[in-house]
């Protein structure tokens, strides 16, 4: 809570001094925070943490305290603070499934259903962006419209064609879904931010007699890096959290993702939940760790150091 | 578990090398090719593997919804237009449709407006401080809709008058000797969906944040400069400079957001599944396709979505052809 | 040209395919279960720990038998939605146990579920309490046999503060009035009463409604009234709502005030009977209700709380009694399948799971000595002392009224922004055309 509040003093010489030393002196905006932007910011901070705070204190009170009083509590009497169990968190990590099994599976599921997506998308975009050719605006066009079609509809059809293949309860099956799902949002970020990248440089790469191939992956992926990595964060986060397709692609049973093993804590009536919350925070944390690794790549002057390089 | 371990690895690698081999071999493949229909072959071979994938898993089950739309409950029968008929025949589903413009004239743009807020603002901060508000505004996302739901619930919980409120909401009121208000079934003014939005702004701004983010960071700084030194005020940097440069990133989160919302059902169905007005054309086809086994009715709804994306694309086939002009 | 592609093409084919062919040998090395014909697939919903002790008594039925089947028994999330999907894929288990009767009827209309009948004997099929063998009985033959079941129309009490008061149990419609009436005057509210259930919201006070039109009307009305040959809009049906509305919507009977009733969580709604002095008397809900009460109160359950269920409309007469709970249906008919169906229909099938967790079993000639305490023992009473048996009558309509406009438009009518008359319009308006 403290840290949101974001008590930095700022001082100028400070920041500068750090600029200096850093030896990619574009990292630099001239404009400075003053007491507006961090106001604002520390008020849509507090705003946002909240809710979420209260969530996490509760998930260390017992089902009991939690119905009777609310997570506050723990401030305004802290005698309540005792109390404080990990006992979700035990049920949930041992309670279920097989937890160890389930994150690993999603593992195996998440980071090549992220990957792939990407990669994939990366060429289509590129194409889409730099090549010419017949029906380009079109076939873009029915792309980017099928964003609209909710996969669920997908389901029945393609459950008929994984069973011709015997592909049903498989990674593979998942992979391939989650591809073809997120294919639409990912030409389309992708497209759109290689638009904007400066058509001179390609063009005379190509001058220089570099081929579509070479372009691609010296040029325009490294260029692309903070697009990529934005889609990449949502696109595992995507499918991490993912349910609904885990468990009609995959189902119950020893390919399980986390996601479906967490559903085994819950009662029929929808009780369990304050398991299932639990888990969530649990679940919560890789994602956290790919959005703070892929971070870095969100810096000043990355694109224009790549265009030099 | 140490198998387990390995078996995962070599999945993944199995996975991830496929498809690195196929773009290898595409390539070699249109190598051999004599250079001019290679230049003309390319560009398909290169968008192939994309295109089959929506191919099988979008545009195939979405035609197939097209058909469906004209036929019974469980695709059995063709009944003509008596899908649609009957929809727009139903006051509740008018009151639907009103309610989701409702979410599509709101949502996208308050999350543009936080969304560019934090990005820009942030971006003036040191990067410990600059990495931490991020992180903050991003934490959302990375839970799992089971663990929104929860979190919403302790918001706006409503308990018996004389009992210790537990939602945070009725707990300030109770402070001030308010009573408890049943806050998601209170529709006067659509209390209720907006309530239903703030859930949806605060888990997906960081969508909009990231992306908008990594524009603002791609804006040259010597633009800035120069803007400067012509005695620009931060104000008029942020609207005649910054925001024409990310213009194109602003159309794309944009249309993505609305789109997203169009489909929209999770936060409604979680929290009051449609209830007390409040549903939406999402929710609408969740429970016809999962709860009533409608898939007539379902596939109707996407219909009609499919042909409300309509302006969307004109607009961003005219932003297209702007782009190119520039 | 022609030199170079065609080899070209032939490597891709075959590294792709090998491609392929790789990643779901990964898939399955890694764990996804071969099928071979020795293998039961069993899904169901229910919570595990019912699952865990029928299936613990299964495999030792089978073992006993010196059987080679094994079984593989899956916890699924909603299995209502998930059935439906995976028949039209044609990737199914061999028996699921669906909690809705409704879904087991379209299961049927896609021709995905085997009869029962031949499969299970007539002496087993007899051993089911009066009804409940019928519940899924399309065309008179039986698709789905209930398994593992929970008894509605239970009232439960604070059982210390109940006989203090020298309150006792009515024996019919007119004494819960007068019980209610009483507890009232002396300064508590007789009902607690929530129906907020998320998604779901609304179930709790159609129950109610079941149970009144049940008792009031009897059991052939109340199965008319499901397949809509009596309408909502009817005097038998509007007859129900209105014991309802006198009993649970009149000013001071339910605590919080009917305002409360929509938001306050069905399953924490018991909890104020428990506080001191208890906030209200009387907590009308399923068997599976005292689970959600305070650890403190659970602790001693027996003597704590107290139950009876909701009395017939005149004492001694016809009682019906409304259930719930998970059908067995079966996709294949192998002789391996039909030896597990018959197998989770005996009466025995239980013993395991009714020390263990919350079953009750829907023989009535089951062990009561089974079950782990007094409390249960006394709401099985409840059923065995029935006439006959009903199944909850939303989970048998179409699901566009029966987990739809019923829930939705009692609870709108609760809340204050519907009136009875159109809202026993709308449910009706709201029944599929075929």
């Amino acid at each position: 809570m403290a840290a949101t509040t974001q008590p930095v003093p700022a001082p100028v010489e400070d920041t500068q001094a750090k600029v200096k030393r850093s030896p990619a002196h574009f990292d630099r905006n001239p404009a400075k925070a003053g007491w507006f932007t961090k106001i604002t910011l520390a008020v849509i901070c507090v705003l946002w943490m909240i809710p979420l705070l209260g969530t996490f204190l509760t998930s260390f009170r017992s089902l009991d305290d939690v119905q009777s009083s609310g997570w506050w509590t723990l401030f305004t009497k802290p005698s309540s603070i005792a109390r404080l169990t990990l006992s979700n968190y035990d049920k949930a990590i041992t309670g279920g499934a097989d937890m160890g099994r389930d994150f690993f599976n999603s593992l195996a599921i998440a980071l090549p259903a992220t990957f792939i997506p990407i990669l994939i998308a990366a060429f289509a975009a590129y194409a889409f962006t730099f090549m010419e050719f017949w029906g380009r605006d079109v076939l873009f066009l029915t792309i980017v419209s099928m964003l609209v079609v909710p996969n669920y509809v997908a389901f029945v059809p393609i459950l008929k064609l994984y069973r011709t293949l015997g592909m049903n309860g498989t990674f593979a099956a998942v992979w391939l879904a989650h591809i073809g799902f997120g294919m639409s949002l990912a030409i389309y970020i992708l497209r759109n931010y290689m638009a904007t990248l400066p058509k001179t440089v390609i063009e005379s790469a190509k001058i220089d007699g570099a081929s579509h191939y070479q372009t691609f992956f010296k040029l325009v992926l490294p260029m692309s890096v903070p697009a990529l990595a934005s889609f990449a964060i949502f696109q595992f986060l995507w499918v991490w959290n993912d349910l609904l397709v885990a468990l009609v692609f995959i189902g119950p049973g020893d390919n399980e993702p986390v996601t479906v093993g967490l559903t085994h804590l819950k009662t029929q009536l929808g009780q369990g939940w304050e398991l299932t919350t639990a888990g969530g925070f649990v679940t919560m944390i890789l994602p956290l760790v790919v959005f703070l690794a892929l971070q870095r790549f969100f810096v000043r002057g990355l694109t224009a150091g790549a265009v030099k390089g | 578990m140490v198998t387990k371990a390995l078996t995962t690895i070599i999945t993944i690698i199995v996975g991830v090398g496929a498809a690195l081999i196929v773009y290898w071999i595409l390539n070699k493949l249109a190598e051999l090719l004599p250079e001019r229909l290679e230049d003309r072959i390319k560009p398909y071979l290169y968008i192939l593997p994309a295109f089959l994938g929506i191919v099988v898993y979008l545009v195939y089950p979405a035609v197939l919804t097209v058909i469906n739309s004209f036929r019974g409950p469980i695709s059995q029968n063709w009944v003509g237009f008596a899908n649609f008929t009957t929809l727009f025949k139903s006051h509740d589903f008018q009151q639907t449709l009103i309610n989701t413009l409702l979410w599509i004239i709101i949502v996208p743009a308050v999350t543009i407006v936080i969304g560019l807020t934090v990005a820009t603002l942030s971006d003036r901060l040191r990067p410990g401080a600059e990495k931490l508000t991020k992180t903050i505004i991003f934490l959302p996302m990375a839970i799992s809709l089971i663990g929104a739901a929860t979190i919403w619930r302790f918001v706006y919980d409503a308990e018996p008058a004389g009992q210790n409120q537990i939602g945070l909401l009725n707990a300030v009121g109770q402070l001030f000797n308010k009573g408890p208000v049943d806050w998601l079934s209170t529709d006067n003014f659509h209390l209720n969906s907006l309530l239903l939005m703030v859930i949806l702004l605060w888990s997906q701004v960081g969508f909009s944040m990231v992306l908008l983010s990594a524009a603002v960071k791609g804006v040259p700084v010597d633009t800035l400069e120069a803007a400067r030194i012509d005695g620009a005020n931060e104000r008029q940097i942020f609207f005649r400079v910054i925001v024409p440069q990310i213009r194109g990133t602003i159309v794309t989160v944009f249309i993505t957001v609305t789109i997203t919302v169009m489909k929209i059902f999770d936060v409604v169905y979680v929290n009051t599944n449609g209830g007390f007005n409040t549903n939406v054309l999402g929710n609408q086809f969740y429970n016809e396709i999962s709860t009533n086994l409608n898939y007539g009715a379902a596939s109707a709804i996407v219909v009609i979505l499919m042909i409300a994306v309509a302006p969307l694309m004109w607009y961003q086939v005219r932003h297209f052809k702007s782009e190119e002009a520039a | 040209m022609r030199v170079g592609t065609l080899p070209g093409r032939k490597v891709l084919v075959t590294v792709a395919a090998a491609a392929l062919a790789s990643t779901g040998l990964a898939a399955c090395g890694s764990g996804s279960g071969g099928g071979n014909s020795n293998t039961v697939t069993i899904w169901s919903s229910i919570d595990q720990p019912v699952q865990d002790g029928l299936k613990k008594k299964l495999v030792s039925e089978l073992k006993a038998d010196n059987s080679k089947i094994t079984i593989k028994w899956q916890k699924v999330e909603n299995i209502n939605q998930l059935i439906i999907t995976k028949i039209q894929a044609g990737d199914t288990p061999d028996i699921a146990l669906v909690p809705q009767p409704g879904v087991v009827s379209q299961m049927k209309s896609l021709g995905a579920v085997k009869p029962l009948d031949g499969v299970v004997s007539k002496d087993e099929l007899s051993s089911y309490l009066p009804g409940a063998a019928d519940f899924s009985k399309f065309d008179g033959k039986t698709y789905g046999l209930i398994v593992s079941m929970n008894i509605k129309g239970l009232v439960f009490y604070n059982k210390p503060w109940f006989t203090q008061k020298g309150y006792t149990a009515p024996t019919d419609m007119a004494g819960l009035v007068t019980l209610a009436d009483k507890i009232k005057s002396d300064g508590t509210a007789p009902w607690c009463f929530g129906i907020e259930s998320d998604t779901a919201t609304g179930w709790p006070a159609t129950d109610w409604i079941e149970n009144i039109l049940a008792k009031q009307s009897g059991a052939d009305v109340y199965k008319d009234w499901v397949t809509h040959k009596v309408k909502f809009d009817s005097d038998d049906v509007k007859k129900a709502f209105d014991t309802f509305d006198q009993l649970l919507l009149t000013d001071g009977n339910t605590y919080g005030g009917s305002k409360a009733i929509v938001s306050t969580n069905f399953a924490n709604t018991g909890n104020p009977m428990f506080q001191s002095p208890p906030k209200c008397g009387l907590w009308e809900q399923g068997s599976f209700a005292p689970s959600f009460l305070p650890k403190s109160v659970l602790a001693n359950q027996d003597q704590n709380i107290g139950v009876f269920g909701l009395p017939p409309e005149s004492a001694g007469g016809d009682n019906p009694v409304e259930l719930g709970g998970d059908s067995m249906t079966m996709l294949n008919d192998t002789a391996n399948v039909k030896k597990v169906v018959k197998l989770l229909a005996a009466t025995e099938i239980g013993e395991d799971a009714a020390g263990s967790s919350s079953f009750i079993s829907p023989h009535k000639d089951f062990d009561a000595s089974k079950y782990p305490n007094e409390l249960t023992r006394d709401m099985v009473k409840v059923a065995t002392g029935a006439t006959t048996t009903v199944f909850d009558a939303s989970d048998q309509m179409p699901a566009a009224v029966g987990s739809g406009s019923f829930w939705k438009q009692v609870t709108a009518w609760i809340a204050g922004q519907t009136t009875e008359d159109k809202m026993l319009k709308a449910i009706d308006d709201s029944w599929p055309a075929s």
